[in-house]
């Protein structure tokens, strides 16, 4: 069985015996998971046995991308970077921008999937049917974006790369890939599952199209997407502010991270507001096929970087006790050309911060020290001095110095900069989510906090939210449609699928998709011993009264509160009250 | 009593070029009648997010006090 835009093409890569082979793309794993996330997830199901070393010669390292992929759809130049995290020893599926999705498909495969362990650091270099494997001790060591820099030279510009940075090669948890110098699969510790195979960087060129069902009534039906659905104001305000436009509205909702999550609202937000930061904006990019182009990049002072996101501007700033917006850039900077997640890195640094000021340990950095929070950065990257045991994350950091109560992390992720104090269905999101805290999974303040007259502080109604919210952006991103198509709905997903492929797929498809995709992650888990003792929240959270002057100030989620949430969300998901699957759910996806 | 409004995001087009406008509303005005003094009905504007008073998130129908700053925003979405 084959279908129109795909493939049908897998290529996997052995790093040990330096070989490359090819196979068709397992076509009932496509039908029932679409691509990018959803078909990863069903790949590692399938290939990776449980209790494997997620550094080990038995974890392999995913790039998928889906049907829509090179295709003129709009924002679908998204790519799944998966792999078993060792973060969390849960599985990890990455959504990176850019262009590299776009060049695997145009290389002629739907999959790429490396395995083994190279003796020697080396890259990969792509081309269409052609696979080299180089010599990478010239690479290994430098910054990313070093690196980068030094094959684009040699390559030029037709190739995109995908690259680790020395956090990667040192196997840190909270090590992630860069991508054409400016995206990131960030999380989960994806970086060092790619360092472990000593691989330093992927580049890949590819020349062949794309073929689908029927190209002129396509293009003609995209066109109109793009002017009546995706180029209105829902979606384009990320070409104007990006996501620093959520600092004010989440500001103002009351769920913005204040050192450490003590509190919600920095007082000085105004210092680094997203109006103050788009005044250094010196460049816009957007990935391969995207409509709305959110890539800004600033310069302020002698630092660059592409972005900062929401998340760095509030992990580097309020979370850090922060108001100086070149840190911020900084700070991005740095740890992006290190290969180090902001989002762990920061938190894991602001938790270091108030241990500290609390006297537990001393980690020698307080809330406030910017130029030591970037010194701390490097020496995370570079496992030296306290940056050797702050690199592994704030559940192992706090296993073993104490403060287990703040470190805010669920199955070793580290939070988001979402404070689920004022948006409780976040709390849920972060619990449930399979591969520990993340926003991305399901978008609570969205509905509890961005919405008019939707109240954010009560369990009620918040599984069926928090399963919806999920749902919806599992096959999103099992199409590999950007986040920030905010607009898109089923039916329209399931009209560009027919297009594409020339089957009939309903909108009605979509939604059974995204609950298999929640459930093949959940399966996974289970496989791997997760249940409901690992669907967590900080103690912080139900402890302590949130503090500052925002909204939600006072406020905490009591346990009775939460365990009636997962309750709700097990009894919508069909799993049992200790949340796993019963196992006629698993054969029923499988 | 006065109030001042303020339209953020995507919003600012309906105030032109003023970054806030100050207006008269009857005492006990809620956020939601305020906004269509304003000009602005919240349920007909397709990427209407959510209201704040004095820089608090706040419900749609919750009421204004004699000098409060209203802010509207509009939708935003991802992450």
């Amino acid at each position: 069985m084959t279908m129109l835009g795909y493939q049908n093409n897998v290529l996997r890569i052995n790093l040990k015996e330096k070989k490359a082979s090819t196979e068709p793309l397992r076509m009932d794993f496509a039908r029932k998971y679409i691509g990018s996330k959803g078909l990863a997830i069903r790949y590692m199901y399938e290939e990776l046995d449980p209790g494997i070393d997620a550094l080990g010669e038995d974890n392999k390292l995913f790039l998928t991308t889906g049907p829509l992929t090179g295709t003129p759809v709009p924002c679908s130049g998204k790519l799944s970077v998966a792999a078993k995290s060792p973060a969390t020893g849960t599985m990890n599926d990455c959504s990176i921008g850019g262009h590299a999705g776009i060049k695997i498909k145009f290389a002629g495969y739907d999959m790429i999937i490396f395995e083994g362990i190279s003796e020697e650091p080396c890259y990969v270099v792509i081309e269409d049917d052609k696979v080299k494997f180089l010599d990478a001790a010239d690479l290994w060591g430098r910054g990313s974006h070093e690196a980068e820099a030094v094959l684009a030279e040699q390559y030029g510009t037709d190739y995109s790369i995908m690259s680790i940075g020395p956090a990667g090669e040192k196997l840190s948890n909270m090590a992630c890939i860069n991508s054409d110098y400016y995206r990131q699969a960030g999380r989960g510790g994806i970086g060092a599952v790619m360092g472990s195979k000593k691989m330093k960087a992927i580049l890949i060129k590819g020349t062949k199209g794309v073929k689908v069902a029927d190209i002129e009534k396509t293009t003609d039906r995209i066109l109109e997407i793009l002017h009546d659905d995706v180029l209105q104001e829902d979606n384009t305000f990320v070409y104007d502010a990006g996501t620093t436009a959520f600092l004010e509205a989440c500001g103002d909702g009351g769920i913005v991270p204040y050192k450490n999550f003590s509190g919600a609202n920095d007082p000085e937000w105004e210092k680094y507001n997203g109006d103050v930061l788009m005044q250094y904006r010196e460049g816009k990019r957007g990935c391969g096929s995207c409509g709305l182009g959110c890539g800004n990049f600033l310069k302020i002072g002698n630092a660059v970087c592409e972005g900062p996101e929401y998340e760095t501007i509030a992990v580097a700033g309020p979370n850090a006790g922060i108001t100086d917006p070149e840190h911020i850039v900084k700070f991005n900077e740095v740890c992006d050309n290190m290969g180090l997640d902001t989002i762990s890195a920061g938190d894991t640094i602001v938790w270091a911060m108030e241990m500290t000021e609390k006297g537990l340990h001393d980690f020698g950095i307080r809330f406030g020290e910017a130029d030591k929070m970037i010194e701390m950065v490097e020496l995370m990257a570079r496992q030296e001095g306290v940056g050797a045991d702050l690199c592994k994350g704030v559940k192992y950091c706090s296993e073993k110095y104490g403060g287990t109560d703040f470190a805010m992390q669920v199955k070793g992720l580290e939070f988001p900069q979402y404070e689920p104090r004022g948006s409780w269905g976040m709390s849920l999101a972060y619990a449930v989510s399979d591969r520990g805290a993340c926003h991305m999974r399901a978008y609570a303040p969205n509905v509890e906090v961005f919405a008019a007259a939707v109240p954010p502080y009560t369990s009620e109604g918040k599984g069926q939210m928090v399963y919806e919210l999920g749902e919806f952006n599992a096959v999103k991103f099992s199409l590999c449609i950007c986040d920030f198509w905010g607009t898109i709905t089923y039916d329209i997903m399931a009209e560009m699928l027919t297009m594409i492929t020339g089957e009939k797929w309903t909108a009605e498809e979509m939604g059974e998709v995204g609950r298999r995709v929640l459930n093949i992650g959940r399966a996974f888990n289970q496989r791997e011993g997760f249940n409901r003792a690992n669907d967590t929240i900080p103690k912080r959270l139900v402890r302590e009264a949130l503090g500052g002057e925002g909204p939600a100030a006072g406020q905490k989620i009591p346990q009775e509160a939460f365990e009636d949430m997962l309750d709700q969300y097990y009894e919508v998901m069909g799993w049992n009250k200790d949340g796993t699957m019963p196992e006629e759910l698993i054969r029923s996806i499988l | 009593m006065k109030v001042t409004i303020t339209l953020r995001g995507t919003l600012r087009k309906y105030f032109g070029e003023d970054k806030e406008r100050v207006y008269d509303v009857p005492e006990g005005c809620t956020c939601d009648e305020a906004l269509k003094i304003a000009g602005l009905d919240y349920k007909k504007i397709k990427n209407f997010g959510f209201v704040s008073i004095n820089n608090k998130r706040v419900m749609i129908y919750d009421k204004l006090q004699e000098g409060d700053l209203l802010k509207a925003f509009s939708k935003v979405s991802g992450g």
